[in-house]
């Protein structure tokens, strides 16, 4: 609380003691709190302040919003239209594969996504937007469709998954297709191993319905660092398969290749309007989220 | 020393291995997860910390071990020294001695036993041999034996036999000797007559390589001589009521001479009835008949026996008349038919002896039941069933094994409620106009038809029929002949153990032409004999002849016996349990002469008698080039003598044949596995240790 009063918006919790608060609810309230309102836009127009365009009169049009000035200068009747900055769709796609399940610091990853999946639903209900929920391994695992109404619903869920089977993004993604017909916005939460351009491909399909695609790669420091010194067998999580290896060796390789994966994807991302964000679970997640929002509300300037 | 593959020893690079593992770093037990091994790349373990030989002593102890393996997989031997010299001079002999009655002739016998002592009085100290005396079948001696005195009783105590000579069972014998030895020289030694019949049995027989086959003909350059009784035939006839046997003999001369003045004498039951001369042309043969004979309800030995000459054997033929049998049937006509209707198939069965016929007539009406008594087959011409008791004594006469023969015919009928006897149910008549209709379709595998399956003997088919009655084949029923429009002449159905059959024309010359064709009376009388299950009786067999007496009721019961407990007493005197072991109810004959079967605890005044007589394909003494027999063996001959350069010095072997004599592989195998024991307890012993010390 002391924070909050310090730092506006931004109290930089820690991941080990969220770890410790047992109740998303209270969790997403602890995070998300004191952030501020109407940081994104909704694509749809609405009632609000800020104009977007005129139209042409037609019948039936509520005559309170005709620009009364334009038609004095054109002899012409116009609307005006506003953008509405609320009441958007907005859901989140999780990553429960078993790659998921890794953690070498308190947190795995999927705990650090479930807490960063609950915080952004509760901070979007707080301001009335729709809320969703689609989680997945290798193929659609659990659905919540968005609804104002939906947030002890989502985080129920959150709360209950867990991290079985192994994971792959194109099954999943173009099912996920068929959800999202109406404009929103929606989040991907995962550790996105596979090959950078087919990530986008699999993701582009999601965008095409005008939807705002932001995608979340949750990696462990250990992932990103390759801390190992002791030759070993390694187990892939996924596959089971296991490989002998001296990291000595190995690790400046394997963090030049990490680098480079996590580099393409955010360029590919980029190119493709995808907005990207890598979170390391050592990292407090009110901090990645204010870094975050922050840039999406630079970005949307620019947009 | 030598290897005969020395080439396994590029495996000795596989030396490595052990040292290899000795120097490799063992991988830690402990696994790590990891989310994904996407960039991770194997690297094989490098360990600096291990990277010397810790224990030599295990280390050596794996080298050895497989050292030894691949010399044990290179098949060492010792070229020379003792060990090579080991049996270097041992024979496998195989005297094959052949004893078939034609070795009888001209005292080819006595010269072919004295063939096989010289032999046998020739082997060295460390020969092994056997002898394998043969005929039509082959009997082995003690097999590879040193030990000259029993091989030279064998030959002592050997007779000659019933059987005709058949090379191929004796080679097989030796084949197998052969492929058994491991001595390294093979040697035949085949001591015959070589008579030319006996070859084709043994093509494709093949010594292994390297065998070698001495042929010792005992024949002589003497012209050949010899006259043998071929066989007898029987002429039946009744006179007076009884049956009286005409003899026939065949006799015949495989000399190159003509001879004159031969006497053939026919003996019957041991006593001699009559002796007829004849002469007979070289190569050539004649015909002797004699004088009827009176034969009564039992059956009669018979032996017809010509002038000794130079092979006694085969001048004897040994043979059983049996009573004629007779077949009798009731022909069964209408109530109107006169005494034409039945006329043709009254006339056919009244010729022929084997089986005779014995033919009575009557009507539908006028039958009765115990017109059915001691009768096989019944014939309903052109007439309809019977009724009332007689129907249910067709009914029972049939299901109990008799024979029921339906002609159709212009008054046949079938009412309901008659017996269950028909194969379907027929209807009026049809008339094929013009050349009337013929048998298209013939079953010529069915006993009836069988007779007519061989060219020129007999067309069934030239018959035209004018007029049958179609009939609808029932389910049990199975068509034997069709019309050549489809509709069945001869159905036959089972009835129980009985047989019925429907002939849908008529059996005279009223509704076709058959009756008038050459084929008319072996078809009436095959389907006569087929009802009632006539087979003819065997006069004699031949020697070698294996009989199954479980299978021969009809003989056992014309003799009174039953197959409980059977002896047989073989022409020279000995008793032949047949009811015992596993050849019971099998009874061997393989002496020339008359066999009788008694019941073993009561004696017969009326024995079961069987006439063996010899293979007379063995009276031809027509020879083979004895080297051309050989060659065919092997393709390596040495004749006339024994192997002349077997000279008793150490013979060089092949490589092959060391290294299979000495096997010191085997050897080599069993230190390797006891190294192998010894490294994993020593390999054990150590892991241990370094586990305690962690």
């Amino acid at each position: 609380m002391e924070t909050e009063q310090t730092v506006a918006g931004a109290r930089f919790v820690d991941p080990k003691v969220l770890a410790r608060i047992g109740s998303l609810d209270l969790l997403a309230r602890t995070v998300v709190d004191g952030f501020i309102n109407g940081l994104h836009k909704a694509p749809y127009l609405g009632v609000s302040a800020d104009f977007a365009e005129h139209r042409g009169y037609m019948p039936g049009d509520d005559i309170r919003f005709i620009d009364w000035r334009v038609f004095a200068r054109t002899d012409r009747f116009y609307v005006k239209r506003f953008e509405a900055d609320t009441n958007t769709n907005f859901s989140v796609m999780f990553d429960v594969s078993r790659s998921m399940n890794f953690g070498s610091q308190v947190l795995t990853k999927l705990d650090y996504g479930r807490y960063l999946a609950a915080c952004l639903t509760y901070f979007c209900t707080r301001q009335r937007d729709r809320v969703g929920l689609v989680t997945f391994d290798a193929d659609i695992v659990t659905r919540v469709p968005p609804s104002a109404k939906h947030l002890n619903v989502i985080l129920h869920e959150l709360d209950r998954i867990e991290a079985g089977q192994p994971g792959s993004l194109e099954r999943p993604f173009f099912r996920a297709t068929e959800f999202f017909k109406r404009r929103g916005i929606i989040v991907v939460i995962s550790d996105f191993y596979e090959d950078p351009k087919k990530v986008v491909d699999f993701l582009k399909p999601l965008s095409y319905g005008g939807n705002d695609l932001i995608v979340f790669q949750v990696l462990d420091p250990a992932e990103i660092d390759f801390p190992y010194d002791d030759p070993t067998s390694f187990q892939d999580l996924e596959t089971g398969r296991k490989m002998p290896v001296v990291p000595e060796k190995f690790r400046d390789q394997y963090r030049e290749l990490i680098q480079e994966h996590i580099a393409a994807l955010s360029k590919l991302c980029a190119e493709n309007r995808i907005d990207y964000a890598l979170f390391n679970t050592a990292t407090p997640i009110d901090h990645a989220l204010f870094k975050f929002l922050a840039m999406r509300e630079k970005l949307s300037r620019v947009r | 020393m030598g290897f005969l593959a020395p080439l396994f020893f590029l495996g000795l690079a596989t030396l490595a291995v052990p040292v290899l593992i000795h120097m490799i770093q063992r991988e830690r037990k402990e696994v790590v997860e990891f989310p994904s091994l996407m960039f991770i790349r194997k690297i094989p373990f490098h360990s600096f910390r291990r990277q010397r030989i810790r224990n030599w002593f295990l280390l050596l102890l794996r080298c050895a071990a497989v050292v030894l393996l691949l010399g044990a997989f290179a098949r060492p031997f010792f070229s020379a020294g003792s060990l090579a010299a080991v049996t270097s001079t041992a024979r496998e002999v195989v005297i094959l001695l052949d004893r078939s009655y034609s070795m009888v002739y001209d005292g080819r016998w006595d010269r072919a036993r004295d063939a096989a002592r010289d032999v046998i009085n020739g082997l060295d100290a460390e020969d092994q041999a056997t002898v394998i005396l043969f005929d039509s079948g082959a009997q082995e001696g003690p097999r590879s034996t040193t030990d000259r005195a029993s091989l030279l009783g064998l030959v002592e105590d050997a007779e000659t036999g019933s059987g005709a000579t058949r090379y191929g069972p004796a080679m097989k014998l030796a084949e197998g000797i052969f492929d058994n030895s491991t001595l390294p020289e093979l040697e035949a030694v085949l001591i015959s007559d070589f008579q030319r019949t006996g070859v084709e049995s043994a093509l494709g027989v093949r010594f292994p390589e390297g065998t070698t086959v001495t042929p010792i003909s005992v024949t002589t350059e003497a012209p050949v001589e010899n006259v043998s009784v071929a066989g007898v035939l029987f002429e039946r006839e009744y006179f007076s009521g009884r049956e009286r046997v005409s003899v026939v003999a065949r006799v015949t001369n495989r000399g190159e001479d003509p001879v004159s003045a031969i006497n053939l004498s026919l003996a019957i039951e041991g006593r001699d009835v009559e002796t007829v001369t004849t002469d007979l042309p070289s190569n050539g043969s004649a015909t002797v008949n004699f004088a009827p004979v009176t034969v009564g309800e039992r059956p009669v030995t018979g032996t017809v026996r010509t002038d000794g000459d130079r092979l006694p054997t085969d001048d004897v033929f040994h043979f059983v008349i049996s009573p004629g049998q007779v077949v009798s049937v009731l022909v069964i006509g209408n109530d109107r038919s006169g005494p034409e209707d039945a006329l043709y198939l009254r006339r056919a069965l009244g010729i022929g002896s084997s089986p005779a016929f014995d033919v009575a007539t009557s009507t539908v009406t006028s039958f009765r039941a115990q017109d059915l008594m001691d009768r096989q087959v019944v014939v309903l011409n052109d007439a309809g069933p019977p009724t009332g008791q007689a129907a249910v004594a067709l009914q029972g006469f049939v299901e109990n094994g008799g024979g029921l023969l339906v002609v159709a015919g212009e008054r046949s009928e079938w009412p309901t409620g008659a017996p269950d006897l028909l194969p379907g149910s027929f209807d009026r008549p049809v008339d094929r106009a013009g050349r009337g209709a013929g048998l298209g379709f013939i079953d010529y595998s069915h006993p009836v038809f069988e007779l007519f399956s061989a060219p020129r003997s007999g067309d069934v088919t030239t018959a035209r029929f004018f007029r049958y009655r179609p009939i609808e084949v029932g389910e049990s029923a199975s068509v034997i002949a069709r019309f050549d429009d489809g509709n069945p002449a001869l159905l036959e159905r089972r009835v129980d153990r009985g047989r019925v059959f429907f002939w849908a024309s008529t059996l005279n010359n009223f509704w076709n032409d058959l009756a008038l064709k050459p084929v008319y009376l072996p078809f009436v009388h095959r389907l006569i004999e087929y009802l009632a299950d006539y087979s003819p009786s065997q006069p004699w067999v031949v020697a070698g002849q294996v009989l199954n007496l479980a299978e021969q009721d009809g003989l056992l019961a014309d003799a009174g016996l039953s197959e409980a407990d059977l002896v047989a007493i073989s022409p020279s005197g000995d008793r032949i349990p047949i009811s015992e072991g596993i050849r019971s109810g099998f009874l061997t004959m393989r002496e020339q002469g008359v066999y009788e079967v008694h019941d073993a605890t009561t004696t017969s005044e009326f024995p079961l008698t069987l006439a063996v007589n010899v293979d007379l394909a063995e009276s031809d003494l027509a020879t083979v080039d004895p080297e051309e027999l050989a060659s065919s063996l092997t393709g390596r001959v040495v004749g006339g003598q024994v192997d002349a350069s077997h000279d008793g010095k150490a013979r060089v072997f092949a490589s092959e044949d060391l290294e299979q004599r000495q096997g010191i592989w085997w050897y080599l195998l069993i230190v390797v596995f006891m190294l192998f024991v010894a490294e994993t307890v020593v390999s054990n012993r150590l892991s241990r240790t370094a586990l305690n010390a962690d």
